[in-house]
């Protein structure tokens, strides 16, 4: 990521760097969207905020080094059978872990998912160590920077990841408006009990859900990885994503859009105008910002923040 | 009542809110195949509960049914999920949230997962209004039409029994009147048992074959509808044609006597 958004912008021509800042900001906003759909989709279905998705996106993105011994010299295999086995990940950690949390307080279950987080994390350390890989190298992909018009310049991977949340986007808003287990997701978000009497399995949509925000966040993840390298560093970026579906409103994607646009462009700017050691903690001075100003707004009007 | 095994039978139905609160006790009623049942009583006499007795509670209910049986085609059901419920045929239609707010009309038929076909057509026929009002939101929709809804989609399910939680809350009495001809038309057309929850006991007598009664989590009364649409009490009680002093729903006393009478 760090890639990505630190391209430095060709000479000191004014429109250049704007263009450049918009780029970067473009980029940013994306690899926030394509996390935070995670944490929309699990909180809309279900009424869990899922603190461990950082660490299941990091997950499925160490999976792509396994996969990419595995089908060594298909590096395109193996990039689709680690986000498929990302779905797998998520679905199971819903159906082995957190299935026993549904109708559970909601405070249980959010606990439940720090404890995954902090147990993943070790695991990550066990079975890769701590130390920085590439799976881009494992996959043989090199990471050319292209020039875009105006003279910026994004690099090969960040360009993926910009063209993927777009198509993540459009096939989850298709998903959920014109297919029968995307309405039944939808439904059972508004009202679980409803949906069970109707002969919706609770259990099926939820770790369906879990599967999707998994898959989504593990795309991101083996994105950046493939742009910046891999290690535990990557759990902060999940982090930050956080705010930026919340600022958008936790049940809405298209608020989840629009906030990841208001961190990054927060984020990006900042950096490049005051100082680029605020970028951690950006994400987070916007949400503040927006507690303070507009509380009410954040998880939209309809729907209470205690359902299960 | 007809003989033979019937389609749903309760036998001595206790449930139990957070382990605590008894909501109904010592509960026994039988539907049979092709009958319409009512089940009557005032607020808080425990017949929502006894619908989702049947119907199945969910884990954040904190319900259980905790004494008796829930048989249904000579099956035990209680305590199961309510999506297994609805696989097995029993359709409930809730008193309050019946309908998802923020999806499309057709989108709430879309989303039941039926037994069988998907029969969102059997909806719109039965409810011609639903078809005009396919792409309004749900949230939208005005009392009746919400009711069209969720008795449209019920019957999408593919139910062989259908469980009504108060028809006619909070509509107009020719809305409820033309509501009460198309459950009548459900059962004659199309062969679905019906069990009626209600408090408007004149139109739910007036379509049912058999009527319950419950007063404080019990069934106090129970007899050939047409014939407790007759019955003093009922009259008084839930008719509101009291001649004279209207006596204490607590006077359970007489209800009992009555039962005898009843036999
Ligand atoms: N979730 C719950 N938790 C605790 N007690 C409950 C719950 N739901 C119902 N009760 C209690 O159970 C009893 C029966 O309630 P129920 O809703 O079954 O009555 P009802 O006959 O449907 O009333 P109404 O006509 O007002 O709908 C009431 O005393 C009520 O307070
Ligand atoms: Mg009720």
């Amino acid at each position: 990521m760090r890639g990505a958004v630190a391209a430095q912008p060709r000479g000191n021509h004014r429109r250049g760097l704007s263009i450049q800042l918009a780029v970067n900001i473009a980029v940013l906003a994306s690899i926030y969207a394509l996390i935070g759909c995670g944490y929309v989709l699990i909180y809309r279905t279900s009424r869990v905020l899922n603190l461990a998705h950082g660490e299941l996106m990091m997950v499925a993105a160490y999976l792509l080094l396994a996969t990419a011994s595995l089908f060594s010299g298909h590096p395109l295999a193996a990039f689709a059978a680690s986000a498929l086995l990302g779905l797998v990940v998520g679905a199971a950690v819903y159906l082995v872990l957190m299935r026993k949390m549904t109708g559970e307080r909601v405070l249980a279950a959010v606990l439940a998912t720090v404890a995954l987080g902090i147990l993943l994390r070790g695991i990550v350390v066990l079975v890769w160590s701590a130390q920085q890989q590439y799976p881009g190298q494992a996959l043989g992909w090199s990471n050319p920077a292209l020039a875009l018009p105006g003279g910026a310049r994004i690099s090969a991977a960040a360009a993926a990841l910009v063209l993927t949340t777009a198509a993540a986007y459009a096939g989850l808003f298709a998903f959920l408006r014109y297919t029968r287990w995307g309405i039944r997701m939808r439904a059972a978000g508004q009202n679980p009990l409803l949906a069970a009497q109707r002969g919706i399995r609770l259990h099926g949509v939820y770790a369906l859900a879990w599967g999707l925000s998994t898959f989504t966040g593990g795309l991101a993840g083996m994105l950046i990885a493939l742009d910046a390298g891999l290690e535990q560093t990557m759990v902060v970026i999940g982090l930050k994503a956080f705010p930026a579906a919340l600022v958008g409103g936790l049940d809405s994607l298209v608020g989840a859009i629009a906030g990841a646009l208001i961190v990054a462009a927060a984020e990006v700017l900042l950096i490049h105008y005051v100082n680029p050691l605020l970028a951690d903690v950006v994400p987070f001075l916007v949400l503040i910002a927006m507690l303070l100003a507009r509380p009410w707004g954040l998880f939209g009007t309809r729907e209470e923040l205690d359902r299960v | 009542m007809t003989t033979g095994a019937p389609l749903l039978a309760l036998e001595q139905v206790e449930v139990t809110y957070h382990r605590v609160i008894t909501a109904v006790q010592g509960v026994t009623l039988k539907v049979a195949r092709g009958q319409i049942v009512a089940l009557l009583g005032t607020n808080g006499a425990g017949k929502t509960t006894t619908l989702r007795a049947i119907s199945g509670f969910l884990g954040l209910d904190d319900a259980r049914v905790t004494e008796g049986a829930v048989a249904y085609r000579g099956e035990r059901i209680e305590n199961r999920p309510p999506h297994e419920i609805t696989a097995r045929g029993i359709v409930l239609v809730p008193e309050r949230d019946k309908v998802f707010p923020n999806l499309s009309v057709a989108e709430n038929l879309v989303a039941n997962v039926p037994r069988g076909a998907p029969r969102a057509d059997l909806a719109y026929e039965l409810f011609p209004k639903l078809a005009e009002l396919r792409g309004r939101e749900a949230g939208y929709l005005s009392g009746g039409e919400r009711q069209m809804l969720a008795l449209g989609a019920a019957i999408a399910c593919g139910p062989e029994l259908l469980l009504v939680d108060e028809l006619s809350l909070g509509l107009a009495p020719v809305v409820v009147q033309d509501l009460a001809k198309r459950l009548q038309e459900i059962r004659d057309r199309l062969g679905i048992t019906i069990l009626l929850v209600e408090q408007n006991a004149p139109v739910a007598l007036g379509i049912a074959d058999w009527g319950y009664v419950m007063e404080n989590g019990r069934v106090v009364l129970d007899g050939d509808a047409a014939r407790l649409g007759a019955h003093q009490d009922i009259r008084e009680f839930y008719l509101g044609q009291s001649s004279g002093e209207r006596r204490s729903y607590r006077e359970v006393k007489q209800y009992r006597r009555s039962r005898r009478w009843y036999g």
